[in-house]
């Protein structure tokens, strides 16, 4: 393939502009010196400026409504959805907090009672883990009802 | 000075209304579907050519970006991300539907009634331009989708190459090679349609 064939191919990308800056170089000094592919080059950047003036199809304006209150809809129910996460995460840590922090309370007010029954240190261990448990299912419960009612509230907006 | 103001100000709005809406303020979701839909549903419909194909999937892009926003890298370009939903939707579609579009030319279909440029000094001018964008319209129409895709980011959308290539997923080399082959089969089918035609 000769420079001239090499340039003819180049031609499209040069009237798209999508050259790099030393092809584009070539292009220029080539044409200014080869009337064949400055015609040629012309065509195409006829060609291309007719791409760029086509009409633009519009959206009809009910289209563009209708799709406008559907992604509102979309998002607040996203936002839903991440509010109702954040909120059972936080319940969980909480009740996680909670029952660490209350735990030498329970021992302490009840030890008489552990005492008398004779409770060892696995079943202790044991205790708390039975107590943490509970914990995180009153709170999972609790975030399971209060996104219940956020989304219940949100359907009647 | 006022030129620079007035360019200055398009990014800007662009950026403050992404802001907003990963906040979560509606307002800034219709503002940039308002700035985009002209765009984004011309896209859709040169990939598709069916209107109620290309408003189901106007619509559905809408919601994904609702669904993804807030998964946005602001650091990426907001147009090739969002011309990337409506694309993958579009495939989507087209790969259910018909499997053979996306490397194979595509049966012609009816062309479209749209508006025409209202260019030229004179009612001769004005039906010669009416008459050269018909003649373009169905020769793009006769491409494959991956051609017509090509075409209409770089010269409708005027994305830059690199644009492009974010859009498609592809190498640089790659936009380039489809850009100049879809140039080249439009042009054939132009010239069939009218052998002397000047495109001016």
């Amino acid at each position: 393939m000769n420079e001239h064939d090499k340039i003819r191919e180049m031609l499209p990308l040069s009237a798209s502009e999508a050259l790099e800056p030393g092809d584009a170089r070539r292009i220029e000094q080539h044409v200014a010196g080869c009337a064949a592919c400055a015609a040629e080059l012309e065509r195409w950047q006829k060609l291309t400026l007719g791409l760029r003036r086509l009409p633009t199809p519009q959206p009809s304006a009910e289209l563009v409504e209708r799709t406008r209150i559907l992604a509102a809809e979309q998002f607040a129910a996203e936002a839903d959805r991440r509010s109702s996460q954040f909120l059972a995460v936080s319940l969980l840590f909480v009740s996680w907090g909670v029952t660490l922090v209350s735990w030498p309370i329970v021992r302490l007010l009840s030890s008489g009672l552990l005492g008398w029954l004779g409770v060892d240190f696995y079943q202790t261990w044991l205790g708390l883990a039975g107590y943490t448990l509970l914990a995180w299912l009153t709170a999972g419960v609790a975030a399971a009802l209060l996104g219940q009612r956020q989304r219940a509230a949100g359907r009647t907006l | 000075m006022a030129d620079a103001a007035i360019e200055w100000e398009g990014p800007l709005g662009l950026e403050d209304e992404l802001a907003q809406l990963r906040r979560g303020d509606l307002n800034a979701l219709a503002a940039l579907l308002a700035r985009y839909q002209n765009r984004l549903y011309r896209y859709l419909l040169r990939l598709v050519r069916e209107t109620s194909t290309a408003e189901d999937l106007f619509q559905q892009t809408w919601l994904r970006v609702a669904q993804k926003i807030r998964s946005y890298d602001s650091r990426r370009n907001f147009d090739a991300w969002l011309f990337s939903v409506a694309r993958n939707l579009a495939i989507d579609h087209l790969r259910r539907h018909r499997p053979e579009s996306l490397d194979e030319p595509l049966a012609f279909g009816e062309t479209r009634a749209e508006r025409t440029p209202a260019a030229g000094p004179d009612a001769f001018e004005l039906l010669l331009a009416r008459e050269r964008t018909s003649l373009l319209m169905s020769a793009l129409e006769k491409l494959p989708a991956i051609y017509r895709e090509v075409l209409t980011l770089r010269f409708e959308e005027e994305m830059k190459i690199e644009e492009v290539a974010a859009v498609l997923d592809a190498p640089l080399s790659t936009v380039k090679t489809r850009l100049r082959r879809a140039l080249e089969a439009l042009r054939r089918e132009f010239e069939t349609a009218a052998p002397a035609r000047d495109w001016q």
